[in-house]
Order: C-alpha cells, then sequence, then structure tokens
C-alpha cells in the first residue's frame, strides 16, 4: 500500500491553487500515515476552515469538517469518545494561531493523544490575503499595505510552553524530514504539534517579492536552519539571524497522555 | 518502472524541476489542452528510482512525488522491452 491509497481519486484535482504548499502536507502526513499501517477505518481527520482545511475531503478516511478554530476541540471530543480511533487535525495558522488559539493552548496542556499538522502560510489565503497573527513583520498583505508592524507568532514555542509532547516545524521543502517528523508525531502519545512552512503563491508570495513559486522554496531552502545548529551558534556566542527559520524537532518529552488507554 | 506526470492532474508549478537531483524535469515550452504547460521529461531512465525501486523493494528517492502539490507524479509497470543501454551520471 502506498500514500496514494489514501486519497479519493474522484475528487482530485484539489482546488488549492498553482504551486500551493498544502498539497505536498497532505502527501508528507499521508505519507506517514501509511508507514505507520494503520486501517483506514480507524482513522480520522479533523479540520476547521481555511485552505489547509479542506485536506480530509481528499482523504477517504472517516473525517470532519468543522466551524472555524474548533478543529481541536472537536477532535477532542471524537478522541474522547472513542480512544482506539487515531484523530489528525489538519488546520491553518489563521485557524489555529487566530481563532482557535485558545483551543490550542489548553489542548497541549490537557496533553490529549492528538497529531496536529499545522500549514502555516503567514497569512488568510482563502479569503483573499489578510495579515494573520503568524505574517512576519514588515511583509505585506491587504491589511498590512505598509508592512506589518507587529511580532509573529512562534506557534512551536507556544506549543512547547504550554506542554505538547511532541513540537516539530518543517517547510515544505523539506519532504522527507517532514514525513519523519510527522511520523513521530503519530508514534508519540500526548499531544503532537507539527508546524509546516507552506508556500502561498497568490496571496503571499506576489505581494512579496516571491513572484515565482520557486522563489519561496528556494527562500525556505537558503533561510531554514537545523535547531542543532541554532544551540551550537547560541553556545558559541554567534547571533542568529532575525529572519532564519528554526527547523527539526523542538520539544520531545513524555508528559502523561489524556486519550490513551491504559 | 517508467516515470509519468498525469497531464490531468498537473498545473504546472515546476516544483519538480527543482529538487530532482538528476534534473529530469524541465519547464516545458506548449500548452496541453488544459492550458497548463506540463513539465518535459529529460530521459527519464535515468530516475534512480525508475531502475533500482524493483531491486530494492522500496521507494528510493521520490521526492519529487513528494514535493508535487498536485499528486500528478507517479512510476508505473512497463511492458516487456528489448534492452537498452543507458550513460548514467553522477
Amino acid at each position: 500500500m502506498t500514500y496514494a491509497d489514501w486519497f479519493r481519486e474522484d475528487r482530485l484535482p484539489h482546488i488549492y491553487c498553482v504551486g500551493c504548499g498544502n498539497g505536498t502536507v497532505i502527501n508528507c502526513t499521508l505519507s506517514a500515515v501509511d508507514q505507520m499501517g494503520w486501517e483506514k477505518e480507524e482513522t480520522v481527520f479533523v479540520s476547521g476552515i481555511g485552505c489547509s482545511s479542506r485536506a480530509p475531503g481528499y482523504i477517504v478516511t472517516d473525517s470532519l469538517h468543522t466551524t472555524h478554530g474548533r478543529a481541536i476541540a472537536f477532535a477532542t471530543g471524537i478522541k474522547m469518545a472513542n480512544p482506539d480511533l487515531r484523530v489528525i487535525v489538519f488546520t491553518g495558522d489563521g485557524d489555529l494561531a487566530a481563532i482557535g488559539g485558545n483551543h490550542f493552548i489548553h489542548a497541549c496542556r490537557r496533553n490529549i493523544d492528538l497529531t496536529v499538522v499545522c500549514m502555516n502560510n503567514m497569512i488568510y489565503g482563502m479569503t483573499g490575503g489578510q495579515g494573520s497573527p503568524t505574517t512576519p513583520p514588515g511583509a505585506l498583505s491587504t491589511t498590512t499595505p505598509y508592512g506589518s508592524g507587529e511580532a509573529a507568532f512562534d506557534l512551536c514555542g507556544l506549543a512547547a510552553a504550554a506542554g505538547a509532547n511532541y513540537v516539530a516545524r518543517y517547510t515544505s521543502y523539506h519532504v522527507k524530514e517532514l514525513t519523519r517528523a510527522v511520523r513521530g508525531g503519530l508514534e508519540n502519545p500526548g499531544f503532537s504539534f507539527i508546524e509546516a512552512l507552506v508556500q502561498c503563491p497568490t496571496n503571499y508570495g506576489r505581494r512579496n517579492k516571491f513572484r515565482q513559486v520557486m522563489d519561496q522554496i528556494e527562500y525556505f531552502k537558503s533561510h531554514a536552519l537545523l535547531v542543532q545548529k541554532a544551540d551550537r551558534m547560541r553556545e558559541e556566542g554567534k547571533k542568529i539571524p532575525d529572519d532564519m527559520i528554526i527547523i527539526g524537532i523542538l520539544a520531545r518529552r513524555n508528559r502523561p497522555a489524556l486519550g490513551v488507554r491504559k | 518502472m517508467r516515470l509519468v506526470i498525469d497531464e490531468r492532474r498537473c498545473k504546472g508549478c515546476n516544483l519538480c524541476t527543482l529538487v530532482c537531483p538528476y534534473r529530469i524535469f524541465r519547464p516545458g515550452t506548449t500548452a496541453n489542452r488544459r492550458g497548463v504547460i506540463v513539465p518535459e521529461l529529460d530521459r527519464p531512465e535515468r530516475c534512480a528510482n525508475c531502475r533500482l525501486q524493483r531491486l530494492y523493494g522500496r521507494t528510493l528517492c521520490g521526492v519529487c512525488q513528494m514535493i508535487c502539490p498536485d499528486q500528478a507524479i507517479s512510476w508505473e509497470e512497463e511492458g516487456a522491452c528489448e534492452p537498452v543501454k543507458v550513460a548514467i551520471e553522477y
């Protein structure tokens, strides 16, 4: 069996724009699920509202397309009702960080046995490119036409501080590493949070000097810094440039998890 | 095994041209019936996965397949064919 068996062939091609990274993240997640050897009947995909949240509609398993920001709340309900189900949440940055922020931190605090894959495109892509909490400082969007003046949200730092068992960040360029990170999250009991930075050529890239799809992927490639190297640079007293994206497995611990059968 | 691009799914983002270590994918030149400029394959028999997937029993590189946002790249079985000499670049 390959990851392609998990797609609903009749629904493809999907509605994502040309070069959207969400499709890549779906590939990586399904590949990791496939490597785990799970049955389609015991896996549930949950999502909220947004570009990323259309993903479960292309997957053959049971899925829930829920209200904006409440994907984790619905997933908690599924997990508590039937702890035998494997629950995976697809969510976007506007869904998770903006409107569902409290659900997110409390799911981390409770340490429910979920795997949350956040496709962070740094903008509200579906509604026309408004600035989101993760829009980097200085980036242009329709609501920040002179450049975003606010600091961006560090979702991985938030999850690790709130008590998630497994926190990782990769980009849509690092497909093999992302697959491995999602697999680690699926294996790990407790709340696993994987942030995948994705390119949004339609609404983010064209306003921020990434005219081609490849430009933003090249940016991810050149600005990614592995967490071990970042730690080493800090020890040596070197300064890490502000625009670097720290990737890798950022937290892995063994707090008692909720929703796991004893 | 043979590398194929599904023209019904490809949207022409050219991400595959960026990641292939053998540079098998090249940006296309002509639009197809749907108006999508699908990448061209430059000697696809050089692909490591095409040659060695059967021998190793697993997908070897597969980065193009994973990064393709539209699930358009796959390997399909080939029928019987006469052996041809292939120059492999390292």
